[in-house]
């Protein structure tokens, strides 16, 4: 069974973009014209398009991304009834052994650890879902690190 | 070609800068950039085996090969860095756990690294032919924002490397903190197969002691 990629509205209307400016990049390529004024836009990756004498990583990238959209689901907030539990989309901040931090529970492409955006795969990810405001998390293998929910909130789209 | 020449003497020099993380935790004759280069691109050889979905070996290997050259100018840069404590004590209490930040404070510390090692890999592949420059400048960024299955995989191998050094200097001496890579671990890797992994170095390393901290 093919992977569900999990991801926010913002992501999928990021990740469309670039769809739709790497086709219109590659076609242009192709039908050898300029590439248009867009593509020096700091939104997309400028080398990226710069390395234009090998295609294969063009075509790669539309693939990848048209797999993406084969196989997506949207992050999509809880009914309010809801809200009182972590699932995905669900921005929680923790004590970490006393220690305060913020996650983001998000899908694997868009987990972005240095920024505290953890995926649902991850055993901490996996371990917070669908605990509430209170619950104490203790993951050990083999260190014990112990995790405090203390709020829990929905900012996604 | 005195140009690319150039660009080998510099990409040289990681074969003896030492990787920071181990310096800053007193580890005796740490082993340098271009050494943790070299077993990273084996294992992520070897585990992309595992992988249900196969991941194409050139551009991991490539993406390998190139995710450190940023270094030659940048330095190895660690989570620690903004934070450290000049009195050794406190160092080696902070180092005992993993640091934690705000939110504004984390995209400082990316952005601001990310910026640096930018530069530093520009400056250093500047001379290459243009279209050696740009795959060198792809695969970075590939491996950087994890674009495609092979960076996120890479950068998840990556990790795995150094929490394998890590677990092979607290054998040696039990002071290198271990706690620090378990959390890590557990917060960043979602990958099944470099999770198992972790559990085999688990069992591999700690069947007759456990790490304290």
């Amino acid at each position: 069974m093919d992977k569900i990629f999990y991801i926010t509205k913002e992501k999928l209307q990021e990740l469309k973009k670039e769809y739709d400016e790497l086709v219109t990049f590659e076609h242009n390529k192709t039908v050898g014209e300029e590439a248009p004024k867009i593509f020096e836009s700091e939104d997309i990756n400028p080398e990226f398009l710069s390395f234009q004498e090998d295609m294969s990583f063009l075509r790669s990238r539309i693939g990848e991304l048209k797999n993406i959209f084969e196989h997506y689901e949207l992050i999509k907030n809880p009914p309010k009834s809801d809200q009182a539990v972590v699932n995905l989309g669900a921005k929680v901040k923790i004590d970490v052994d006393g220690e305060k931090d913020e996650f983001v529970i998000v899908g694997t492409l868009e987990a972005n650890p240095a920024l505290g955006k953890i995926s649902n795969e991850s055993p901490v990810g996996k371990a917070l879902l669908g605990h509430k405001i209170g619950d104490e998390i203790t993951v050990s293998s083999p260190i014990k690190t112990k995790y405090k929910i203390k709020s829990i909130k929905y900012e996604v789209g | 070609m005195d140009k690319v020449i150039k660009f080998f003497i510099e990409v040289g020099k990681l074969k003896t800068m030492p990787r920071r993380g181990w310096v800053i935790r007193e580890v005796k004759d740490p082993e340098s950039i271009a050494e943790h280069t070299f077993r990273v691109a084996i294992m992520a050889w070897v585990l992309a085996e595992k992988k249900d979905k196969k991941l194409k070996l050139e551009k991991l290997l490539k993406m390998a090969l190139v995710h450190d050259l940023c270094e030659v100018y940048a330095g190895d840069i660690t989570p620690y860095d903004s934070i450290l404590p000049k009195d050794k004590k406190k160092r080696r209490e902070l180092l005992k756990t993993w640091p934690r930040f705000t939110e504004k404070e984390k995209k400082r510390l990316a952005e601001s690294k990310f910026k640096k090692e930018k530069a530093g890999l520009e400056k250093l592949i500047r001379n290459l032919p243009p279209r050696l420059k740009h795959e060198v400048m792809a695969l970075w960024l590939d491996y950087e924002n994890g674009q495609s299955p092979e960076g996120r995989f890479f950068k998840h191998a990556d990790r795995l490397e150094s929490f394998l050094q890590a677990a092979e200097y607290w054998k040696g001496n039990k002071n290198v903190p271990q706690k620090p890579y378990w959390i890590q671990a557990r917060e960043l890797h979602d990958d099944p197969v470099i999770l198992e992994f972790i559990n085999q170095i688990d069992k591999e390393f700690h069947n007759k002691i456990k790490p304290k901290e």
